[in-house]
């Protein structure tokens, strides 16, 4: 083997200061992937032990299996080279690991990662998985009038959702040709159903605990098999996810492309390991046309995050859509009203509020919205003999209509400047609220940037 | 298709939109990745189909936001050269400037059906070079302060004052200290060509910085 690939990767690497992941390089140098993989490797190995030149800094992929919270798991996550031996070590099996990316910049959050892999996977979307060891038969593309239809379909139910696309991207899937409306369509999809489909595949994982070793295996072979045992098997989780969906042939849909790409991203990292599940998928951009799910899964990110674990167990109940601040469906309030509206939200916002392992969790469950929490808040009163007391306390905070705070007025001002810019929902929702931060909560003296802080 | 000229007041907001957008989504970024402010108050949202880290501190956001409505007007018309952020320490003497120089076509022809999501291809790459920025860069001393500087083609401002776009948020003439950088070593990042926007950003950074 020559070894010009380590010249073309030390270009990109230093001159270039690009992150290079193992998928972008084998797509870039037309290898596949498990090559690229021990191509970033050796040259990994090389820079060190030549130990000169500008600091680089890895990523790793690590799966394994470990007991999350008594229950057993396959986790897959992508963790910095310092994390690296501590993730291991938490691990019960490790089944794989090898190096996702190098770069010179220390990372600090994952979307880089994920930046990098955009462009190169939407040119080759058709054929994205080329140089990978995921195959399946049973997934093809959809002829344009299944999408048509499916679309139209997927249009119906979910009233409740808005698109929460910025300008540009309306402007991109607008096109008119569905060609060009597919990659718009397919990348959004591809974006957004990473997340979701490894909560499917989660679920599965839950819901058949039968047998540990082949957990995921078990998963996998169901949905390699034909499209009917697929849509049962999502039939309870995408029946949860998706109520307003009673179209079967939606969920299968549904169940094809989300089993395409949170499996291929899976297996994708560890393809010998799990080669006895004999498994072929093919082309993620199958039936990866409903927008309607790409809406609102459309803030979704994929499975790779901070430094932080992954948990595929975890994700079904990390919700990541409640996260970003919608204007529609994740309000409590509305939610049992309009049934269309996914409810398996309601569960899990209160499993969420314990499960955050995101590190700005402190900031995102000030954003979502609970139906109750305890939320340390200050009053300030004055006391009898005259004097201002300020007290710190854990009040439960409701956000239905019962009676439950004592001191309205004293609402931590902090909080409210801060709820304010979380959107018109978060205001509407004050507004209903009789009483409490009503206008009588104007804040009295300037939030200060540090009380802000101090909110955590 | 369509030929447009500068003086289609449409197109320009268009342009306008998407650079301001853009403007605001970097300087997040900035703040974020040469950890001005505590990472702690930064939220993965989604923008141009990837996750970037924006703020959510109701009062950082006003501010970039208001300041960004004011320099919408003269992107409008072209008037901007530069937008430049810069990252000052203690004392207020800046340490990083973040320039980015934008100029658009005087004739544009909006021939491409696939222009804009061309636009957002060069804005990720712009993104994703922020990201990396730090590898390029020295550390900030602690206790960083930011603030935003436009460069204006001929006396643009002059109509500006006249126009007072938000009031109760004045934009003075810069001091000369923020405006220069003594020792400045010159590190370009990204630039980008389009056919309604062309841009370039690079950081011009002081050597020591300590």
């Amino acid at each position: 083997m020559d070894y010009l690939y380590l010249d073309n990767i030390d270009e990109f690497v230093n001159d270039q200061n690009k992150i290079v992941t193992y998928k972008w390089l084998s797509l870039t140098l037309g290898v596949h992937v498990n090559t690229a993989k021990q191509m970033l490797y050796h040259y990994l190995q090389q820079k060190r032990n030549e130990g000169s030149g500008t600091p680089l800094h890895a990523t790793y992929l690590v799966s394994g299996k470990c007991v999350e919270n008594g229950s057993k798991c396959h986790k897959v996550s992508v963790v910095r080279e310092d994390k690296l031996n501590a993730v291991k070590a938490k691990m019960d099996v490790t089944i794989s690991v090898h190096v996702y990316s190098v770069q010179r910049a220390e990372l600090k959050d994952s979307s880089p990662l994920y930046n990098t892999d955009y462009d190169a996977v939407k040119e080759n979307i058709k054929n994205c998985n080329k140089y990978s060891t995921i195959r399946c038969a049973a997934a093809v593309p959809m002829s344009s009038a299944e999408v048509q239809r499916a679309q139209e379909m997927a249009l119906v139910p979910p009233a409740g959702k808005e698109i929460s696309k910025t300008g540009l991207n309306e402007n991109t899937s607008a096109t008119p040709k569905p060609s060009a409306k597919q990659p718009a369509g397919i990348m959004g999809m591809f974006a957004s159903k990473n997340a979701s489909k490894s909560q499917e595949s989660s679920k599965e994982v839950k819901t058949e605990q039968k047998d540990d070793s082949s957990l995921v295996e078990t998963s996998k072979s169901k949905t390699a098999s034909k499209a009917n045992p697929m849509s049962n098997l999502f039939g309870k989780s995408a029946q949860k996810k998706a109520d307003e969906k009673p179209n079967k042939s939606v969920k299968e849909e549904t169940a094809a492309s989300s089993t395409a790409p949170a499996i291929m991203e899976q297996s994708q990292t560890s393809p010998k390991s799990k080669i006895d599940i004999k498994d072929e998928q093919s082309k993620v951009s199958s039936a990866l046309k409903v927008e309607s799910k790409d809406t609102r899964n459309k803030t979704k990110r994929p499975e790779v995050v901070d430094s932080d674990d992954e948990k595929m167990e975890s994700q079904q109940k990390k919700r990541r859509r409640i996260k970003k601040p919608q204007p529609d469906s994740s309000d409590d309030e509305v939610v049992p009203d309009s049934p269309p509206v996914p409810n398996v939200q309601t569960p899990s916002p209160k499993k969420q509020v314990k499960r955050e392992p995101v590190s700005h969790q402190e900031e995102s469950s000030e954003v979502k919205r609970r139906k109750r929490r305890r939320v340390l808040k200050s009053h300030t009163f004055v006391d009898e003999e005259g004097s201002f007391v300020t007290e710190k306390g854990y009040v439960s905070e409701s956000y239905s209509e019962s009676e439950e705070e004592p001191e309205p007025n004293s609402q931590a001002k902090d909080s409210s400047s801060l709820k304010q810019s979380f959107g018109k929902r978060e205001e509407e929702k004050k507004e209903k609220r009789e009483k409490k931060t009503s206008t009588a909560n104007k804040p009295t003296k300037q939030p200060s940037i540090m009380g802000f802080f101090q909110k955590k | 298709m369509a030929t447009l000229t500068r003086q289609d007041l449409n197109f320009g907001q268009v342009v306008a939109d998407i650079l301001c957008e853009f403007l605001e989504v970097a300087i997040h970024l900035i703040l974020y990745v040469r950890e001005i402010y505590p990472s702690g108050i930064f939220q993965k949202r989604k923008k141009y189909n990837v996750p970037v880290q924006m703020s959510c501190h109701p009062e950082l956001n006003q501010y970039i936001q208001d300041t960004l409505h004011c320099v919408k007007p003269l992107i409008q018309k072209n008037e901007a050269e530069k937008v430049v952020m810069v990252i000052m320490d203690k004392e207020h003497h800046p340490v990083e400037r973040f320039v980015f120089e934008i100029s658009q076509p005087p004739l544009l022809s909006i021939s491409s059906e696939t222009l804009l999501s061309h636009v957002e291809q060069l804005l990720r790459a712009m993104i994703l070079k922020i990201s990396v920025c730090d590898a390029v860069l020295d550390n900030n001393p602690p206790g960083c302060t930011f603030t935003l500087l436009v460069h204006t083609r001929e006396a643009a401002t002059r109509n500006m004052e006249k126009v007072q776009v938000i009031k109760d948020f004045p934009w003075i003439v810069a001091d000369e200290q923020e405006v220069h950088m003594e020792e400045a070593k010159l590190i370009p990042l990204k630039t980008m060509t389009s056919d309604i926007l062309k841009m370039q950003l690079y950081v011009e950074e002081r050597t020591q910085k300590n």
